[in-house]
């Protein structure tokens, strides 16, 4: 009896192995393969894009449905990021190229330190708003977890792409972007 | 409550979608009636030649005869179309305001409104609202909406739920004062919440003997 006793505890000791390391190892590596950019629902293309208000570096506020009818290209950026930099030069071209075709670019800022992003504004002037994301609710409404990150919104204002860790931009953006300024209203 | 709004939202969706849904089951339930003219000229190939000269003869008026059958039918297609529209419409504004009675029950509700007189000696660039020292909204104001305001525009700042009792609410003004300084004024209100819902104004106005604005916060009738 005793030695059907230890068998039965050495069998419920490598059940409770099996649930206490296995388990959890099965849940990471689940979690690890999970897609790296979870945008929230809420911002998911398809859906209505979150409306919002923010202070623009420059002055005033900007506010998103007022751009209802234009393509708006919503471009998230840090002043820590040198990519951004990059990424806000680029942008600057595309809007002087398609602003007469009703293209609207919106960089919002997710710095922490909001006099050190307004130094940055001021010191790389842009055609279109530079915006200020302090209390990081817009940044949340659109599950920004990567930087740079572009949001391409279209005229009935519908999240049509997101683009995390955004790399430059290609023919294939240019023609997804093209595409929207072709729809008419 | 965002569970309950959500839910309103999908009952609007949900019946509007069935509307539209159920509309081409009217717009296809007739049929052309055997004496129309239209059909006539289609009738299976089963004629003579004295016969197929008869329906070549009667091509021609019939031919006439459709245009108008046609716009006849269109016209009322399109009066279909209009009168589904209008109940899509009516349809959503009951579904509306149910969503707000269901949401914001008289007996609880709040509403906070902002309105502003001339605004020469202050431009308005934010609001924010605490009620019971919580912060209930902060909004921002485009230029827009500043214009529509010095228009005469109304805003309903906030809607909410409050139990009844005693109350406090702090209105924080921002934005640009004489001189085009920053300005930054606050305006607070202790008010008694009873049955039925409670309306507050905010009022912006300029005071022109002192040649600064003036905020005030007053029940709204």
């Amino acid at each position: 009896m005793e030695g059907g006793g230890w068998h039965c505890c050495s069998i419920i000791f490598k059940e409770l192995l099996l649930i206490r390391w296995i388990g959890p190892l099965i849940l990471l590596l689940t979690l690890l393969a999970a897609p790296q950019s979870a945008v929230r629902a809420d911002a998911q293309p398809g859906n209505a894009a979150p409306d919002f208000a923010l202070p623009a570096a420059s002055g005033g506020n900007v506010r998103l449905s007022e751009y209802r009818g234009e393509v708006v290209l919503l471009a998230f950026w840090s002043s820590r990021c040198a990519l951004c930099v990059t990424q806000l030069t680029a942008l600057d071209e595309l809007q002087t190229t398609y602003r007469s075709a009703g293209l609207v670019t919106l960089a919002v800022s997710v710095d922490d330190d909001l006099p050190r992003a307004t130094r940055f504004a001021k010191s790389h002037p842009a055609r279109f708003p530079l915006l200020l994301d302090r209390r990081k609710g817009v940044s949340r409404a659109y599950g920004i977890e990567r930087l740079p990150t572009t949001v391409l919104i279209d005229r009935r204002g519908r999240v049509r792409s997101v683009e995390p860790d955004f790399r430059g931009i290609d023919n294939s953006y240019v023609a997804q972007l093209r595409a929207l300024l072709d729809d008419p209203l | 409550m965002s569970i309950a709004r959500a839910f309103c939202r999908y009952l609007v969706d949900a019946v509007v979608v069935t509307a539209l849904l159920a509309a081409p089951s009217a717009w296809c339930a007739t049929e052309p009636a055997a004496s129309d003219p239209a059909v006539s000229v289609s009738a299976p190939g089963a004629a003579a030649a004295t016969d197929a000269v008869a329906p070549a003869a009667a091509s021609a008026p019939s031919a006439d005869a459709a245009a108008p059958a046609s716009d006849a039918s269109t016209r009322a297609l399109d009066e279909q179309i209009q009168d589904l529209k209008q109940q899509v419409v009516d349809l959503n504004k009951d579904l509306f305001v149910l969503e707000e009675e269901l949401l914001f029950p008289a007996n609880t509700q709040v509403a906070v409104f902002v309105s502003m007189d001339v605004g020469e000696f202050f431009g308005l660039d934010s609001v924010t609202l605490k009620i019971d020292k919580h912060e209930v909204s902060n909004y921002l104001y485009t230029p827009r909406e500043v214009a529509a305001l010095a228009k005469g525009g109304v805003q309903r700042i906030y809607v909410g739920n409050l139990r009844a009792g005693q109350h406090e609410l702090v209105a924080l003004f921002g934005g640009k004062g004489p001189n085009e300084r920053d300005y930054r004024r606050g305006a607070s209100i202790k008010f008694e919440k009873g049955i039925g819902a409670k309306y507050l104004e905010l009022k912006i106005s300029d005071r022109a003997r002192k040649a600064q604005p003036e905020f005030e916060i007053r029940d709204w009738e």
